[in-house]
């Protein structure tokens, strides 16, 4: 019989962040690291304030609240300080709360925090775990500095030679690994190792990374089995709902999508994305009371971090237009300009939106001026539309007989989602439906046609080996054509081709990187993107 | 739950976020509380004042109201489907010292010997936050009933999956409450005043737990290596 009277760790030489609202929690944990014969403490007793230390410091540990009353919660500020690389390599970021709650489940390696710990904290589990968290740390700094080059191959390697020998990391790893697979398009090794945590246990995150990959791979029926068992007992899986809903809506059910969305936002109402997604299956399915109620918690929501997006109010105002409610519609678009003040594109759209607006009020020739006024920048960088934008425009366009934008914005719609199964049909209807059939089954071709020529010729520029002949042309392609994936990533292709016969060159490795990772915003689930970004990490140099 | 009036839709969130917020706010305020308690006990010149003995039996009420705070909340989110179930495979030594180490004060103040014996290389898929409530409020039992001795016996199951006993040397557990056994439906004691909870709690969170077409259960006996209650769990 024993009892294990843990020696104290020494934290003297460790440097701690305390990000903390309330002044008793602040008090007891500088008492308990204080045990361990810390002297370097800083505390922030809000979001901003932690960011700003971050700053201006290197931190070994940082203990974060989860809520932190107004402002940015923990998480908010754990993704901030992530995204802008305010944290060591070998840094441990523990998430405290009151409670266990559904943030602490799922996520990925870029969100979650290294651990939760949940009050009341004793100075056995804050040890405990601080020690734990920091060796995993050490052993795990190569891997994090691999991941931060968007070296996942390299990651991927290092995760599998400390997997060799027994360690006390090993399911932290090997999810790690299974994240990394998925990054670089291997979705075998992804599944392998989920398939062996499901053996184990019937983890949810497992179950979950099982139907991402099916999903990618358009088993979706399958996903969807998988989703339901995740989601079937619990609501607190949040990302299992939004794949629920995602998987839902591409298999056409609406309804079901809806009811994914509405119960993940019960567990979690404040997730602006969420919201507007909401409003999105909503509007889709013409339920516009639901549609407008999300859309405007997803702008509440939103309104002045850096999650904000023009997105809700643009979707909201389309809501309104759509119901005759034309003054509301055009409030929104006022608030839409004063709340994104700063962000161009925000009011680049907010202009384009006033168009069909003053239009339905009566307002032709105001319509008429602005239209004027704005039709340069809509024919030369009509790409910078957001796709439902070009078809509420389509209406008004044609109303006032600008025919030329009308095509250069529908030219720029099809070169850029070609692949998309719907826009060509939706423009095809559009314009029969204005008594030009004809015109539009032309411009319907001669766009499609554009962006599958550049890429044949490309093709076959490159066959023939005239690798600096193809990548000009698709240099020019981007240029006109700047958001297709399919393009993106065969322009990617293309230099690491490139690359790979001339030597690796830190420009074009570059320009590849921005390629893949442009189209892999534009398509989060193309798994072509990560495989890509393996075959540019073994380009030799 | 059907007839739970915290079923209808809003009326249950804002009730969830009241249930939440508060339970936030009444933690915050008894782990401040208990950090207090604590303290004056550690500089306390005299433990057989009876002062000394009140201000133990302060932060005996203080950690039983914390257990109860957990359990009620863990069980509203389990039977309301939003409960974040997530085991992960946990050493259980390192749980041990973390629970241990929530009642050692009180236990060094009752003059009672607190030990636990557990292999170093045992893990076991668990929901630390739903294990750690069940065995702290184990260990709080166990200290209140005891006469000078508690222990905590962790074992690989020779039948797979693992076994958790909390062992004391009191006068063990009444017939009724063996008879009852932990079952999930078993009432209010109005014999004892014992609300069940503890149990219920423990028997809901075991439940939770499975591997394969198994699942967790609790039990309790008298005996054991002490000759007093035993409140065992079973882990798949």
């Amino acid at each position: 019989m024993k009892i294990h009277d843990l020696p104290r760790p020494d934290f003297s030489k460790k440097s701690f962040l305390v990000v903390e609202d309330y002044e008793g929690m602040r008090g007891i944990l500088r008492d308990l690291l204080g045990r361990a014969g810390t002297t370097r403490i800083d505390f922030a007793s809000s979001g901003g304030h932690a960011l700003a230390m971050l700053e201006k410091n290197r931190y070994d540990a940082v203990l974060c609240d989860l809520h932190l009353g107004q402002g940015k919660n923990g998480q908010q500020v754990l993704e901030e300080a992530r995204l802008r690389h305010l944290i060591a390599p070998h840094a441990v970021w523990l998430m405290v709360s009151a409670e266990k709650t559904s943030e602490m489940v799922m996520g990925t390696a870029e969100t979650r925090p290294d651990d939760y710990l949940v009050k009341p904290i004793t100075e056995t589990l804050l040890f405990t775990r601080l020690l734990r968290q920091m060796d995993k740390k050490k052993v795990l700094a190569p891997i994090e500095q691999a991941m931060r080059d968007h070296e996942y191959l390299r990651a991927m390697r290092l995760a599998d030679q400390l997997l060799t020998a027994p360690n006390p990391h090993t399911w932290d790893l090997k999810r790690l690994k299974a994240e990394l697979a998925l990054l670089s398009g291997d979705l075998k090794q992804a599944s392998a190792v989920f398939e062996e945590a499901l053996s184990q246990r019937d983890l949810p995150w497992a179950r979950l990374g099982l139907a991402r990959i099916l999903f990618q791979d358009g088993q979706l029926d399958e996903a969807r089995r998988h989703l339901l068992q995740v989601t079937g007992g619990s609501r607190s899986y949040l990302d299992a709902h939004d794949w629920l809903a995602r998987t839902l809506e591409n298999l056409g059910d609406l309804d079901g999508a809806q009811v994914a969305l509405e119960r993940a936002l019960s567990v979690s109402p404040h997730i602006a994305a969420r919201q507007t997604s909401l409003g999105q299956v909503a509007a889709r399915r013409g339920d516009t009371e639901a549609a407008a109620r999300a859309f405007r918690r997803g702008i509440e929501l939103g309104r002045n971090s850096p999650q904000a997006s023009a997105e809700p109010y643009l979707s909201l105002a389309r809501v309104f237009l759509a119901r005759d409610e034309n003054g509301e519609a055009a409030k929104v678009i006022g608030q839409l300009a004063g709340d994104m003040k700063g962000d161009s594109q925000a009011q680049f759209l907010a202009r384009v939106m006033e168009i069909p607006i003053r239009l339905k009020t009566g307002g032709e020739r105001a319509a008429h001026k602005l239209l004027e006024e704005l039709a340069p920048t809509l024919r030369d960088d009509a790409h910078r539309l957001p796709p439902e934008m070009a078809f509420d425009l389509a209406g008004p366009l044609m109303q006032l007989g600008d025919m030329e934008t009308t095509h250069a914005v529908f030219t720029s719609l099809l070169a850029n989602h070609h692949e998309h199964p719907d826009y060509a049909n939706r423009i095809r209807t559009l314009f029969a439906e204005a008594g030009r059939e004809e015109e539009g089954m032309k411009l319907v071709e001669e766009a499609t046609r554009t962006a599958l020529e550049i890429m044949d010729k490309g093709v076959r520029l490159s066959r023939e080996g005239k690798l600096d002949e193809a990548l000009s042309l698709l240099r020019e392609a981007r240029h006109k054509i700047p958001t297709n994936p399919r393009l993106l990533l065969n322009h990617a292709y293309l230099l690491i081709s490139y690359m790979e016969q001339r030597g690796r060159d830190l420009h074009l490795v570059k320009e590849a990187l921005d390629c893949i990772q442009t189209a892999r915003n534009l398509r989060p689930h193309e798994k072509r993107a990560g495989e890509l970004l393996a075959k540019l990490e073994q380009v030799g140099g | 739950m059907s007839d739970s009036p915290f079923l209808n839709a809003e009326a249950g969130m804002s009730m969830s976020n009241f249930l939440v917020s508060s339970v936030h706010d009444m933690k915050n305020s008894l782990s401040v509380m208990a950090s207090f308690l604590e303290s004056a006990l550690a500089q306390a010149p005299d433990q057989s004042a009876p002062l000394y003995q009140q201000t133990c039996q302060a932060l005996y009420e203080s950690q039983r109201i914390n257990d109860h705070l957990i359990q009620l909340l863990a069980l509203y989110k389990i039977e309301q489907e939003f409960y974040p179930f997530d085991p992960q495979e946990q050493n259980l030594a390192e749980l041990a010292d973390d629970a241990l180490s929530r009642v050692a004060n009180l236990a060094r103040s009752n003059g009672v010997s607190l030990e636990y014996e557990c292999p170093d290389d045992l893990n076991a898929w668990v929901d630390y936050e739903l294990i750690l409530g069940v065995l702290v409020q184990a260990l709080h039992n166990a200290l209140h009933y005891t006469r000078d001795s508690v222990l905590c016996l962790i074992a690989a199951d020779p039948r797979g999956g693992i076994t958790i006993r909390v062992e004391d040397n009191g006068p063990g557990f009444p017939d009724f409450l063996l008879r009852q056994g932990t079952s999930r439906d078993r009432g209010v004691s109005f014999e004892t005043g014992s609300t069940g909870l503890g149990l219920y709690f423990a028997a809901v969170v075991a439940g939770l737990h499975r591997g394969g077409e198994r699942g967790g259960s609790t039990h309790l006996e008298n005996g054991g290596h002490l000759g007093g209650g035993c409140f065992c769990l079973e882990l798949p």
